[in-house]
């Protein structure tokens, strides 16, 4: 894959932004326990983050850093009311039980840092390519979490109680979210290191300081 | 036995170790002393001074209108980053180049804003807590409470991050199973 492809695709294997990342990490930890959450949440971060890049995408970029930023967190958070509006129709119960992270989807890094790291610094094409690749690697690793946290925590997939002969209740909780994802986060690094030869992967995620 | 009362609430408390808020933050701020340092008391600023800047915010915001809370804490968090930033070039000239990373760092992010978020919902479920005051020491209580996990990951952080760890989970995994660990362990003393 040449550097230009990886930029663009990598979100989804290469570089995810949350078993690489570590961006988005506490709602995955703490409501990433059953598949319903999970749809709730991949529903708000992918409107949410997609929307307020694009719009962001049209600040001027001569302003100061911090006015970017300042201005990049307040379009997410307008975004945020239609978001939360549809989602009280759609997805009434799930809003109840994620509570203070449905908002704070919309203060996640990807939106409020990587857009000046990354996402800016691309052509628009790229850029949107590369966004939608970063949204879906949250969401696959959210729905992979979900599902096997709900049918090894309460030994049911999306609600339908299903034959799992060893339930462990505390992956349902704030700790089983951890150490899921840090086993998670092992096994992707160990896969990647498996398909680059390279075993040797650290995260390169980090805070942009202009 | 009084300070052990105190300290197993300030755990029990733990948003980062309880909520897992400002998880990737905090690994940042167990890198070194000085980010440690220098994260927790931005954080604890944010957290603080943003707790009472929330209560205002809640006295005002009427319950019909709560989804407009996010914003509002928005402009909240912002005008304490533009201020915080000013305060530290006009004031600490000497550090701004080094102290800024921190702000930049601290301003949004899910530590933050959970706090506010947190403080909030618990203002709701307990009417007493519903003042500035209450706001205000939760808001510092948060912060202290970052600076102990902080310290907790601190104490572990080369061992985890060394050549003994199998490649593959040497930092942010191991980081994050050492997290759950420690997160049960709290978990127990609830």
């Amino acid at each position: 894959m040449n550097d230009r492809k990886k930029a663009v695709l990598g979100g989804v294997l290469g570089d995810n932004i949350v078993l690489s990342g570590l961006m988005v990490i506490s709602p995955v930890i703490i409501c990433g326990d059953t598949l319903k959450n999970a749809e709730a949440l991949i529903y708000a971060f992918s409107a949410i983050t997609f929307l307020s890049v694009l719009i962001s995408s049209f600040v001027p970029k001569k302003l100061p850093y911090t006015v970017k930023v300042i201005i990049y967190a307040l379009i997410s958070a307008l975004v945020y009311i239609p978001v939360k509006l549809a989602a009280k129709e759609f997805y009434p119960e799930s809003i109840e039980r994620i509570g203070i992270y449905y908002p704070l989807l919309a203060v996640n890094s990807l939106i409020v840092f990587q857009t000046e790291a990354k996402f800016f610094r691309m052509k628009k094409t790229d850029m949107i390519i590369s966004l939608i690749s970063c949204i879906a690697g949250f969401d696959i690793v959210m729905l992979l979490t979900g599902f096997l946290r709900e049918l090894f925590a309460y030994g049911t997939i999306n609600s339908r109680i299903v034959d799992v002969n060893t339930l462990i209740g505390g992956l349902s909780q704030p700790f089983g979210g951890f150490i899921f994802l840090g086993l998670m986060c092992g096994a992707y690094r160990f896969i990647r290191g498996l398909v680059s030869g390279n075993n040797n992967v650290r995260s390169d995620a980090d805070v942009s300081d202009k | 036995m009084f300070l052990i009362n105190d300290l197993i609430a300030l755990l029990a408390a733990n948003l980062i170790l309880s909520q897992a808020l400002g998880t990737s933050t905090i690994f940042i701020a167990a890198g070194s002393r000085k980010n440690l340092v220098a994260t927790a008391g931005v954080i604890t600023i944010f957290t603080t001074v943003g707790s009472a800047a929330a209560y205002l915010i809640d006295l005002i915001l009427q319950p019909s209108v709560s989804d407009l809370r996010l914003l509002f804490y928005t402009i909240v968090i912002g005008v304490l980053y533009a201020a915080l930033l000013a305060a530290v070039y006009k004031f600490g000239n000497r550090w701004f180049e080094d102290l800024r990373r921190y702000i930049h760092l601290s301003a949004f992010n899910c530590a933050v804003m959970g706090t506010l978020f947190t403080i909030n919902k618990r203002a709701a479920m307990d009417g007493t807590m519903f003042n500035l005051g209450g706001y205000v020491s939760a808001g510092f209580e948060a912060g202290i409470g970052f600076i102990i996990a902080a310290l907790i990951l601190t104490a572990a952080y080369r061992k985890l991050n060394s050549s003994k760890v199998p490649a593959s989970f040497r930092g942010f995994p191991a980081m994050l199973v050492y997290l759950g660990i420690i997160s049960m362990a709290v978990y127990s003393l609830k």
